[in-house]
């Protein structure tokens, strides 16, 4: 889902509707009392950051980090006091599945609790900010947002091939700790700003990533559903607005009209995709190269003689082909409006110009060859009598190519994909629609901030050489530390990856129907400090993670649970499921199966073969590949990874601002069937074999450690031991049936000196273990 | 850990339908458990006021058949066959010239009436004909898209774009389930793989996606994930479950109000449930011969197709929601094809049509027989028609301005025609019907008024019919 607060799902779920008004209605918010912070007249949110004095507290022993006085103010104002600071073993798991999204080694863990240095959390913490793994879960949050995928969607799903590059720039940004308006700059404008920087190029991968389908007919409606997909992302995602409510009429709750929604669109108005800009040469540019060597070396023959069909007729062709268009765009595309010789680009208004520049971009020979198919048949206006024998030959040929398919490479490029605006400062006109129906286009607007969150500000747009400079404009204004949501929105953000809820709650919607701060004081000081350190993202984490409350205890409580069964003061820490990459993940470091390699093309894990992807999923050739961290699987739009999609995975179709948690009964089945995880099992229990030696206790202590962070205590141990014996006898019995079918360990170096009965019993001891609550959850 | 026992009994005494659980990411340390029932997103919820449907079949003709040449019966269009299109029909719509806006194109059909009601059928469909009086048709459907991916998402999850939720994900989460055994929302696809598009088109768009629907695939074990590990025997996996249980509520002794814990213990039971539920409800070894034949299992041409109706109907009797069946490729001059005839018409649909004619008849008698037709709805539908128009010289091109849908049971008006298209079929001019009021009409017949199934998303409350849909009174019995 793409923003959800599920557990107000039952409330909302029969709230009355009200006819045609409902579509931005008010949401079914629970009436929080006015934050004294902030006066009558503006919206919260579109008040200056203002940084609060810290607030004086009483047990101020427990504050560590200034941002405990303002969560401590409130627990106190409440009657309440915080929860016990957790043990060590439960902090560096916590901590380490937080920053970098797996599991602790035992080793880890060890070390963490026998360091007796008065700065041991600060060690802790420093280390794993150091770690290039903080970089791609950072990115998985950014990515989710980003709407990410590696292909187009729809029916035919494109592959995007050059996606990951934008994935590795944000993964590298977050490395590298770059500034965040500086972030926003390049991934808005990256393009105007820095036209001769390939990263600045990449970034602007972040517009790019809207779904597409390449065969659309209506390409007028096509270029205003991308338009309004990327206005809608960027007021999501940058300044939690709903502007999306503004398109079809005035904003319901906030004051953003229908006419400051089209002069926000206008920022885009003359974007265009590019997919063909030269990358740098690098090692996974020579690893593709090398791969796409030998399929063109082994197909040459073939494909100059598929070509040599195509260019026969590639301009007939290329015509018949556009011809599908609708009215509207065939104005744009031909010279006389309907059908026959393209449009000169003399001629190309600015409208032309992206009309003519998509057709380009999706027209492949494939498509063009559709002119000789149609032809060939007697029966068809356009029957040619030369196109039969073309057409067959050109099927043959097909036919004979897709025999070398295991020979392309599976992954990579050598290209860049941008948005750019194609060298031309002049951009399309963007019209005033009504009703937000682009049929209905009423009066031209230009580019405009909205007022009520703008106050005066204008954008300063200077036209460059290439571009309209729109962008940049419009980047600055976000990325300016005047405007005061864009760091409340951020700083937000990353409160709710802790603690599983946003100061503001509603972490999208900073407008009128979402939810006001729990503690408006402690939002504003995070903001002011985050843009006074210069955007810097580390620091915002350092501090959390040193926090008096990042390192209460979990444990449940009455009296807290009396007073605040929400738990919105933050007076426990909050448990919580794991999210779909962390599990999997988690499970490969268990398994010591991780390939911890950061960046690079996408990859294709295994996938069920009852999921028949064909050649939507060719599986990597490389099985070193089969294990990379989950953020690296081909984000396929329609075909999503099992494994992650039944644990909530981002949806890539939308904005995905909150990772819901779902139990159902799929999860169980796929966590407890699968080949794959049943293999991890496998490998873990031989893993465990293999260090523990023979010792049954100390293989349960390294098991639990390895996925618990614990030894398991008594009662566990006994309940784990007696488990244990009676499923040897189990096993036992089964293998009497002459069925001598065992899962066995994996990886154990002298299989022939196990007890196999004994070992399988443990293989699914393992198996079981890792299904348990214990591994799903961060305590 | 006989301290845990009297718990679980308790949990497990209580007979909590606690099959599935959604909460919202900012679970509290603490969550709040004083109603397990209101927190579990599939329990059942009662309807808005009572609806004869309780469950849809959902039948999906992709690629958009010509209705032209199957229920809409134009003796104008055979005469002007041939002709251009006079410019009036044309008015308001936006065409491509590909293949030509082609003359009037007529098929080589004949065409009868039948039952009391007196519906025309081509003879492309001799056994649905046989149903004539159980139909509501909808003769003026109408909807947007020139393509056949942004239509069928519009049908499914009424917008353009990928990312809202589909109406079975919809019924889902107004009605929760009635079977926790099972999915409440199956998808039936035939052919070997998934539809085009795939997942997006039962997507449970920007709800949990504990609401998308879980696809059925064919053979016997329908569910992904549904069969143990080939080396964990029937009573290890019992065994293993038992050991799961009893670590698990050891551990959640600790955290007594937290539900999501237990609801996920919980989780392990229903999928051991459903490992043995899932391959029943698609097993036929019980159906009769005679059932079969009816279905057409005993003819090529009809099997899959068959299967999936057949498979529909005993998903329906276990309680299922929504079944929403997606029709496949078949091989038509040697390409594998959908409905989508820009080409080729007569082999297509004569093909096409043969698939899915016995079995949809079949499963109207066999629903009819077995007493489930009053509370099963029965939807024939399809992202948009075809052109009366030829297109390629023997084909159509798409057409969303006017096509024919039917409903059948579960409260519809049966026997009974709404709206009529203009003389040539082209476009509505009476009672147009778009997909939002399909919808509206569909939760109508469950019981839900479409206004009142909401859901916040990001500060908007959304609901199936976006801002439209209007409930199509007069289909209704």
């Amino acid at each position: 889902m793409a923003s959800g607060y599920v557990s107000k799902m039952v409330n909302v779920a029969v709230a009355a509707g009200c006819s045609l008004i409902i579509f931005c209605a008010a949401s079914a918010q629970e009436a929080a009392p006015k934050p004294a912070a902030f006066t009558k007249t503006v919206h919260w949110a579109y008040q200056p950051v203002i940084a609060a004095a810290r607030p004086a507290v009483r047990q101020q022993a427990w504050v560590r980090q200034p941002i405990d006085a303002f969560v401590l103010a409130k627990i106190e104002q409440a009657g309440l006091k915080p929860s016990l600071e957790t043990d060590r073993a439960t902090f560096i798991r916590r901590a380490t599945l937080d920053t970098l999204g797996f599991v602790p080694t035992p080793q880890e863990v060890d070390a963490f609790v026998k360091d007796k240095s008065p700065d041991a959390y600060e060690k802790l913490v420093d280390r794993l900010l150091a770690s290039e793994h903080y970089g791609e879960r950072q990115a998985r949050r950014w990515l989710d947002l980003a709407r990410y995928a590696d292909s187009t969607g729809f029916q035919n799903d494109n592959n995007r091939l050059n996606s990951w590059r934008y994935r590795d720039y944000v993964i590298n940004a977050f490395n590298g700790d770059k500034p965040y308006d500086q972030f926003i700059r390049e991934q808005l404008a990256g393009d105007e700003i820095a036209p001769n920087s390939k990263e600045a190029l990449i970034a602007t991968g972040f517009l790019t990533q809207y779904p597409d389908n390449h065969n659309a007919r209506d390409l007028v409606q096509r270029r205003y559903q991308i338009i309004t997909n990327i206005t809608d992302t960027v007021g999501e995602v940058f300044l939690a607005q709903t502007v999306a409510c503004a398109r079809c009429h005035d904003h319901k709750f906030d004051k953003i009209s229908e006419k400051e929604y089209f002069q926000l669109q206008s920022f885009f108005a003359n974007i265009h995709e590019v997919n063909d800009i030269q990358a740098d040469i690098g090692p996974e540019e020579q690893a593709f190269q090398k791969e796409q060597a030998v399929y063109d070396q082994a197909t040459r023959e073939i494909r100059a003689k598929r070509k040599a069909i195509i260019d026969s007729i590639r301009e007939e062709g290329r015509r018949y082909y556009a011809e599908r268009y609708l009215a509207d765009a065939r104005k744009s595309i031909f010279r006389n409006g309907e059908n026959g010789e393209f449009k000169p680009e003399s001629d190309w208004s600015a409208l032309d110009r992206w009309m003519q520049h998509r057709v380009q971009n999706v027209t492949s020979d494939g498509n063009i060859a559709d002119y000789l198919k149609d032809t060939s048949s007697p029966a068809d206006p356009h029957y040619n009598p030369a196109s039969k024998a073309k057409w067959d030959e050109y099927e043959r040929l097909g036919k004979e190519l897709d025999k070398y398919d295991d020979l392309k490479p599976n992954k990579g490029s050598v290209k860049i994909s941008a948005m750019t605006e194609l060298g031309h400062a002049d951009a399309p006109k963007t019209f005033f629609n009504i009703g937000g129906n682009h049929e209905r286009p009423d009066y031209e607007v230009q580019p405009a901030f909205p007022v009520a969150i703008a106050g005066n500000a204008t954008p300063k747009i200077v036209p460059t050489a290439s571009s309209s400079g729109r962008r940049t404009a419009l980047a600055n204004w976000i990325a300016s530390s005047e405007n005061p949501l864009t760091a409340r929105v951020y700083v937000n953000r990353i409160w709710n990856e802790y603690f599983g809820r946003g100061i503001v709650s509603t972490v999208s919607d900073f407008g009128k129907a979402g939810a006001r701060p729990t503690n408006p004081e402690l939002l504003d000081y995070l903001a002011a400090e985050f843009v006074r350190g210069g955007w810097h993202v580390k620091p915002l984490h350092r501090q959390i993670l040193l926090s008096a409350t990042y390192r209460q205890s979990s444990s449940e409580r009455e009296d807290a649970w009396k007073v605040d069964p929400d738990n919105k003061l933050l007076a426990v820490f909050p448990r919580r499921r794991l999210e779909a990459e962390q599990i999997r993940d988690s499970l490969l470091v268990a398994a010591g199966e991780l390939n911890p390699k950061v960046g690079g093309p996408s990859v294709f894990a295994p996938i069920p073969a009852a999921l028949n992807a064909g050649k939507l999923w060719p599986v990597s050739k490389d099985q070193a590949d089969w294990n990379r961290r989950s953020l690296y699987i081909f984000t396929r739009r329609s075909v999503a990874y099992p494994l992650l999609e039944t644990f909530d995975m981002a949806s890539p179709q939308q904005v995905h601002s909150q990772r819901s948690v779902t139990t159902t009964p799929l999860q169980a089945l796929t966590l407890y069937n699968s080949d794959t995880v049943f293999g991890w099992s496998q490998r873990l229990a031989g893993r465990v074999i293999e260090e523990a030696g023979n010792d049954e206790s100390r293989q349960l202590d390294l098991l639990y450690e390895v996925l618990f962070a614990r030894k398991p205590d008594k009662q566990e141990r006994e309940t784990l031991h007696g488990f244990l014996r009676a499923h040897e006898q189990t096993l036992k019995s089964h293998v009497v049936d002459g069925k001598l079918a065992l899962a066995e360990p994996i990886g154990v170096k002298n299989p022939a000196a196990l007890d196999l009965v004994r070992a399988s019993a443990f293989v699914d001891l393992v198996h079981t273990v890792a299904n348990s609550n214990d591994f799903s959850y961060r305590f | 850990m006989s301290n845990t026992t009297s718990r679980r009994d308790l949990l497990l005494g209580a007979g909590l339908g606690l099959g599935s659980l959604a909460l919202g990411s900012a679970l509290p340390g603490i969550a709040r458990a004083d109603d397990i029932q209101a927190i579990d997103p599939l329990a059942p919820k009662p309807t808005h006021f009572p609806g004869k449907a309780r469950s849809v079949i959902w039948l999906h003709q992709f690629g958009a058949p010509s209705t032209l040449d199957l229920y809409d019966y134009k003796p104008d269009l055979i005469k002007l066959a041939g002709q251009e299109v006079p410019e009036s029909f044309l008015k308001g719509i936006k065409t491509s010239t590909q293949g030509g806006v082609g003359k009037l194109f007529a098929s080589k059909r004949s065409w009868k009436q039948h039952g009391h009601s007196g519906a025309w059928f081509s003879d492309l469909l001799p056994n649905l004909a046989q149903h004539a009086d159980e139909l509501a048709f909808i003769k003026a459907s109408t909807t947007i898209g020139a393509t056949h991916d942004i239509s069928v998402l519009k049908l499914n999850t009424g917008d353009l774009n990928p990312g809202r939720p589909s109406l079975g994900a919809w019924v889902q989460y107004a009605l929760g389930t009635s079977n926790p055994d099972l999915p409440a929302y199956v998808v039936l696809y035939a052919g070997k793989k998934e539809p085009t598009g795939g997942a997006v088109n039962w997507s449970s768009g920007f709800l949990p996606a504990i609401y998308q629907g879980t696809a059925f695939r064919p053979g016997p074990s329908p569910i992904l994930y549904l069969d143990r590990p080939e080396l964990i025997a029937s009573a290890q996996q019992r065994e293993n479950l038992d050991l799961l249980r009893s670590l698990n509520n050891y551990r959640a002794g600790r955290y007594p109000r937290d539900s999501e814990l237990r609801a996920r213990l919980n989780s392990y039971e229903l999928a051991y449930r459903m490992q043995t539920a899932a391959p029943e409800a698609v097993d036929f070894s019980k159906e009769s011969d005679a059932t079969k034949k009816l279905y057409g299992l005993d003819d090529e041409i009809t099997r899959d197709y068959g299967t999936n109706m057949l498979r529909a109907r005993r998903l329906v009797e276990r309680g299922v929601r929504f079944v929403h069946v997606v029709t496949g490729d078949l091989e038509i001059l040697g390409d594998d094809e959908n409905w989508d005839a820009h080409e080729n018409l007569e082999e297509n649909h004569s093909t096409h049509a043969r698939a899915v004619d016995k079995p949809i008849a079949g499963l109207l008698a066999d629903l009819k027989s077995r007493g489930l037709l009053d509370s099963t709805l029965v939807v024939w539908t399809s992202e948009f028609g075809r052109t009366s128009y030829g297109q390629s010289g023997n084909g159509r091109d798409h057409n969303p301005w006017g096509y024919t849908q039917w409903l059948a049971g579960g409260g519809s008006r049966a026997g009974y025609t709404y709206g009529q298209t203009d003389e040539i079929g082209l476009k509505s001019v009476d009672k147009p019907v778009d997909t939002y009021d399909l919808h509206a009409t569909v939760l109508n017949l469950m019981g839900l008024d479409h206004l009142k199934v909401t859901y916040l998303n990001n500060g908007r409350s959304e609901r199936p019919t976006v801002v439209y849909g209007e409930v199509v009174k007069e289909l209704i019995a």
